[in-house]
């Protein structure tokens, strides 16, 4: 089996983007994804945050060893974050291959993914073990099973931190149990410009889940992008978790559905007027913000959501979302690049994958 | 000035004391001052103060605050300002105080989902019996005492004793 441990080149990643983007699945005009992580920790070794850095090293080595022998792709390629420039984490992050934390952590940590990028393995993240799934369109069932068959191999093999009564221990209280965050990411324009999108914040929340930004925790919600996860790891089973944001996923996209309807008969020429102008923007711009930027690709895939516009595919829309984030635009370039250098690659780049230069 | 409270020793000692809205001044000499600052030191310090308030808002943290894991060297005060934990063994070290923090959390504080298959059949079958006896509690909440009567007789099946706890 191929195992590549020295780093690949990221470049290569650059000009595409994992299958989850494909805007394929159910539901996929407004779930663009389903992602399920575990978090897991080996036995008779302390947490990161106490781990000095022989046990760190140690921990990388193993845990990386052992993803090695249980073959859970066939294409599995490792990358060790300490070897690589920050511009190649950044790239990571936004491909969501690693987290944030992960990007930012200290000392022997890495990750490892499929050509796919369907699943992906972090090691030494907050803890030892974090392996993620993500699948096109509102597929959570699925990624569970992908992800309980990859846990299971692992398992074999490496001795996981479990109690009986508090489950998989992690290293904050918040994961214990189950370990497991299940997110679906709702593409939701229309109930954010009909000011309805308050009342699905409040629904959610009484049923114990949460609503994040694009980067999960503490991120910024940018072009009309949520995420919907679980707060709460322990007292319920995985597949009991799953059903609750399962139930909740349909009424937030009739909801959102019923927004555009609302929207076409109430002011059909202000709503294709808002949505052509957005389109205008990205064929034409010279200079593009990555605020803007989102902005107006919300635009467009709601328009091509409602056959608005027929001339642009889904996974196009959905790709762009990606590939104009600072990182990949770096590394499209193969260069450092300022934010104003950036703005204008971003509107060039924009045009070149609309075809209208 | 006369020290207003023995009235014989000069008043060197001016105090201003605000009781709710009302503003007065007292006038005393030293010694008699001095009977006033031992009256004032038996107000909590700021420091009592905030330890009670502790107490009320996390009774566990003082009970638990000279607890230090065996293993990781991590104390429960160091968890509590960092939210994170050491190693797997503080959870048993710190059980105490977790347990109701998990539940504030959670809503819950025992396991019922995934059992690694190492962990062995016996725990599998803890577990599974954990989840019937949660849904035996529900299904007699909602009165519906069918189900209960088959989730009893599942219980029973599973832990193989009729009187299992």
């Amino acid at each position: 089996m191929k195992f590549q441990v020295t780093p690949m080149k990221i470049s290569d990643l650059a000009d595409n983007t994992g299958e989850w983007l494909r805007g394929t699945g159910a539901e996929s005009d407004i779930v663009i994804s389903s992602r399920i992580r575990l978090a897991r920790n080996v036995a008779r070794f302390p947490f990161l945050s106490r781990a000095n850095v022989k046990q760190k090293r140690e921990l990388e080595e193993v845990v990386r060893n052992k993803i090695k022998e249980a073959e859970i792709t066939s294409d599995l390629r490792y990358i060790n974050l300490a070897d690589i420039d920050p511009v190649d984490r950044l790239f990571l992050v936004e491909r969501h291959l690693i987290s944030r934390e992960h990007a930012g952590g200290e000392g022997e940590r890495g990750v490892a993914f499929g050509k796919s990028e369907t699943v992906s393995l972090m090691v030494n993240e907050e803890d030892h073990l974090r392996i993620q799934v993500i699948r096109s369109g509102f597929e959570l069932k699925e990624a569970w099973k992908t992800i309980d068959e990859v846990d299971n191999k692992l398992e074999k093999r490496l001795n996981y931190a479990y109690s009986s009564r508090f489950g998989y221990l992690t290293a904050c209280p918040t994961n214990v149990g189950t370990g497991m965050r299940a997110s679906v990411m709702m593409h939701l324009p229309a109930l954010g410009m009909t000011h309805h999108i308050e009342k699905v914040f409040n629904a959610v929340m009484k049923l114990g889940l949460v609503v994040r930004g694009l980067y999960g925790e503490g991120t910024q919600v940018s072009g009309d992008l949520y995420q919907i996860s679980n707060q709460f790891t322990l007292g319920k089973s995985e597949v009991e978790i799953i059903e609750i944001i399962e139930g909740v996923i349909p009424r937030i996209t009739s909801y959102e559905r019923m927004a555009r309807k609302a929207l076409i008969s109430e002011n059909r020429e202000q709503l294709e007027d808002r949505i052509w102008r957005s389109y205008g923007m990205l064929k034409v711009a010279r200079i593009i913000s990555s605020e803007e930027i989102m902005h107006l690709l919300s635009q467009v895939r709601m328009g091509v959501n409602l056959g608005i516009i027929n001339d642009i595919e889904m996974k196009t829309l959905n790709e762009l979302f990606i590939l104009t984030l600072p990182g990949h635009l770096q590394k499209l370039e193969g260069r450092e690049l300022t934010s104003q250098q950036r703005n204008i690659i971003r509107a060039a780049y924009v045009r070149k994958r609309l075809e209208m230069i | 000035m006369k020290c207003e409270s023995c009235n014989k020793k000069h008043a060197t000692v001016h105090l201003t004391e605000i009781v709710g809205t009302v503003k007065k001044e007292r006038h005393l000499c030293e010694d008699c001052a001095q009977g006033i600052n031992q009256q004032l030191a038996k107000i909590p310090s700021p420091t009592e103060i905030l330890t009670s308030l502790i107490n009320q808002v996390a009774p566990e943290i003082s009970e638990m605050s000279k607890i230090v894991c065996p293993v990781c060297g991590l104390s429960y005060l160091e968890f509590r300002s960092h939210g994170r934990l050491g190693c797997p063994m503080d959870y048993t070290i710190f059980r105490k105080g977790l347990v109701p923090l998990l539940e504030k959390m959670h809503g819950s504080t025992q396991h019922v989902g995934k059992v690694p298959s190492r962990a062995g059949k016996e725990l599998i079958k803890k577990n599974e019996l954990m989840q019937l006896r949660n849904e035996l509690n529900k299904a007699v909440e909602k009165e519906d005492y069918e189900k209960a009567a088959e989730l009893r007789d599942r219980i029973y099946e599973v832990s193989g004793d009729t009187d299992e706890d």
